[in-house]
C-alpha cells in the first residue's frame, strides 16, 4: 500500500436509519460517516454489535438509501443494486434449488452469458475454491464452510468491482474459520479485487486487512482508521500469532473497540 | 450419489411397514363381505363385493365405465388448469405487491366463503345443466384451494435470497423465475395437491347436480333404478382414481424437486 490509488467507493457524511414500519420505530444505525474504500484494497470494518456495520453494506449495495450524505462508486452516485457490487452474506444465501455449479454461474446467467461459457467459468472458480467435486451437489448437502466458499466463488465469478462480505465466517466453527480466512487471502491474491469485509472479530480484521476502520458503538461513527502494514507473505495463522507487529496492531485495535469514547 | 437420487422415478423396494396401509382396506372389504350374512341386510341396500366386481367388469368391457371416467377426468383437467393458471400468478402478485394485496384480499375472503358447490344454482341459471356449470364450479373451487398456498409460499422466502439475486445482477423477471417460483414451490405443490383433492370432490358433487355424464352423474343416476352396485362402484372409483393421481403425479414431482433440494425431509 505505497502508491496512492483512487477511491473506488466514497462515503460522504452518511447517516443510515432503519425504519420498522410495523412498530413505527426508527433506529439510527450509522451517523455522519465518511470513509473512502480505495481501489484494490482489503478494508475491514470492525465495531461492537449494533454499530451499523452491516447496514453500511446494505447502503453500498443499494438495498437502502442514506438519510443524509451520499455514497459514490467511481464518482457516480449509487442508485440501486447491481452486479458491480457483489455481496457475500453471513447466511450464505445460496439458492437451495440450484446445484453448486448453477449457483456459481448465476450472475453470469443473469447477464445473459450462454450456458457452455458460464459453466466453463463457474468450473474455473469452483476449482479455485477447491470445490470441483461438489459441482453437482445441492447446497444442503454441504457443510457451512463449504457453502461459504461457494458463496465467495459465486461473487468472484461475476467479476464485480467490489466484493462486500457481511460477517461471512461468523456462522462456522472456530477451526474452519481460520482455514477460511487463509483461503480467502489465497483466492484474493489470485483474483485481486476491492474488498469490504465486515466483522466483529478484531483478530480476523487485523489478519485480513490492509486497513481496519473501527466504528463506535451505535450509532456508528468512524473512530479511527488503522493501517495494517504486515506483509502479505506473513499472513498465516501458524506464524502470525507470535508476530509482534500483529500482536501490537491487534491490541491497538482492541483498545479502540473496547474504549470507544477515548 | 445414491441410486435413488440418480433415478428419482425408481420405485423403492416394497417394504412390509409401507404395506401396512393396505390393512384397513382389507378390514373394510371383509366387513362389507360378511355383514349381510351376519344380519339380514337386503342386497338392494348393500350388494356383495362380488356383485360390484361383476358390474365393474361388465361396464369396463362394454366401455361405458371408461367413457364416464374419461368425461370426469377431462373436465377435472380443464378446471384444474383454469383454476391454477389464475390462482398461481395472482397469488404471486398478491405476495409481492402490497397494492394488489390490499385490493384483492377483502374480495377474495368474501368469495372464498361461498366457493364451490354454493355456486351451482347460479351456475345452472347462467350456463344451464351440463359442461359449463360443472367446469365453472370446479375451477372456482380449485382457484380458492390453491391461491393462499402460493401467497404463503412466496411470503416464506427469506429476504436475503432476493438481495443475493439483486447484487448478482438479477432483473425483475430473473427474480420471479430463479427466486420466487422455486422458493414458493413447496407451498405451490401443496396448493396443487389440495386443490386437486378439493376439485375432485367438487367435480363429483357438481356432476351429481348439474352434470349430464361423468362418475358423479353415473352414481346419482343409478339411484333412480336402485342400482346400488353402480353407486358403490362409483364411490370406490372416486377414491381409487384419487390415490392413483396422487401416487403417479404428485409424489414423483415432489421427489425430483423440493425433496431433492433439501426443502422437505
Amino acid at each position: 500500500m505505497t502508491a496512492i490509488r483512487e477511491p473506488k467507493i466514497s462515503i460522504n457524511g452518511v447517516t443510515l436509519v432503519h425504519v420498522n414500519e410495523e412498530r413505527r420505530q426508527e433506529h439510527l444505525a450509522v451517523e455522519d460517516l465518511s470513509l473512502d474504500i480505495v481501489e484494490g484494497e482489503f478494508l475491514c470494518v470492525v465495531g461492537p454489535s449494533g454499530c451499523g456495520k452491516s447496514t453500511l453494506i446494505s447502503a453500498i449495495a443499494g438495498f437502502m438509501k442514506p438519510r443524509t450524505g451520499g455514497i459514490t462508486m467511481n464518482g457516480r452516485a449509487i442508485e440501486k443494486p447491481g452486479a458491480d457490487r457483489g455481496v457475500v452474506f453471513q447466511e450464505y444465501a445460496l439458492l437451495p434449488w440450484k446445484t453448486v455449479l448453477d449457483n456459481v454461474a448465476i450472475g453470469l446467467k443473469y447477464r445473459g452469458i450462454a450456458k457452455p461459457e458460464r459453466e466453463r467459468v463457474a468450473r474455473e472458480y469452483l476449482a479455485m475454491a477447491r470445490l470441483s467435486d461438489a459441482a453437482e451437489k445441492y447446497p444442503h448437502e454441504l457443510s457451512g464452510g463449504m457453502r461459504q466458499r461457494v458463496a465467495v466463488a459465486r461473487t468472484l465469478a461475476n467479476t464485480p468491482e467490489i466484493m462486500m462480505m457481511d460477517e461471512p465466517f461468523a456462522a462456522v466453527d472456530a477451526q474452519t474459520r481460520l482455514t477460511l480466512q487463509e483461503e480467502l487471502l489465497r483466492v484474493w491474491d489470485e483474483h485481486p479485487i476491492t474488498v469490504l469485509f465486515i466483522t466483529h472479530s478484531v483478530e480476523e480484521a487485523v489478519f485480513l486487512a490492509d486497513r481496519v476502520a473501527v466504528l463506535t458503538p451505535g450509532p456508528g461513527r468512524l473512530r479511527e482508521l488503522v493501517q495494517i502494514d504486515i506483509p502479505r507473505e506473513a499472513r498465516h495463522w501458524d506464524t502470525i500469532s507470535t508476530d509482534t507487529r500483529f500482536l501490537k496492531l491487534r491490541d491497538h485495535v482492541m483498545k479502540l473497540v473496547r474504549n470507544p469514547s477515548r | 450419489m445414491t441410486s435413488q437420487a440418480a433415478n428419482p422415478f425408481a420405485m423403492s423396494r416394497i417394504d412390509p411397514v409401507a404395506m401396512a396401509g393396505v390393512l384397513p382396506f382389507l378390514a373394510v372389504l371383509a366387513a362389507w363381505a360378511f355383514a349381510p350374512t351376519l344380519s339380514d341386510i337386503p342386497t338392494y341396500k348393500l350388494p356383495a363385493p362380488t356383485i360390484v366386481w361383476e358390474t365393474f367388469v361388465e361396464m369396463t368391457l362394454d366401455g361405458s365405465l371408461l367413457w364416464e371416467i374419461w368425461a370426469s377426468l377431462q373436465r377435472l383437467a380443464v378446471g384444474y388448469l383454469l383454476g391454477n393458471l389464475i390462482a398461481i400468478p395472482l397469488g404471486v402478485a398478491i405476495a409481492l405487491n402490497r397494492a394488489v394485496a390490499e385490493t384483492m384480499t377483502p374480495v377474495l375472503s368474501f368469495f372464498q366463503s361461498i366457493a364451490g358447490i354454493a355456486w351451482v344454482p347460479l351456475a345452472i341459471i347462467w350456463f344451464g345443466v351440463g359442461e359449463g356449470s360443472v367446469l365453472f364450479v370446479i375451477a372456482n373451487t380449485i382457484f380458492f384451494a390453491s391461491i393462499y398456498s402460493t401467497v404463503i409460499g412466496v411470503q416464506s422466502i427469506p429476504q436475503v435470497l432476493y438481495r443475493a439475486a439483486l447484487c448478482h445482477g438479477a432483473s425483475r423477471w430473473d427474480i420471479i423465475t430463479s427466486v420466487v417460483i422455486p422458493g414458493a414451490l413447496v407451498q405451490i405443490l401443496v396448493g396443487l395437491r389440495t386443490s386437486m383433492a378439493y376439485g375432485w370432490r367438487a367435480l363429483v358433487a357438481a356432476e351429481m347436480i348439474a352434470g349430464t355424464n361423468g362418475i358423479g352423474y353415473m352414481t346419482l343416476e343409478a339411484v333412480q333404478w336402485y342400482q346400488t352396485e353402480i353407486v358403490i362402484l362409483g364411490m370406490i372409483l372416486i377414491g381409487v382414481l384419487w390415490l392413483a393421481l396422487d401416487f403417479l403425479v404428485f409424489r414423483p414431482i415432489e421427489r425430483v424437486t423440493v425433496r431433492r433440494w433439501g426443502l422437505l425431509s
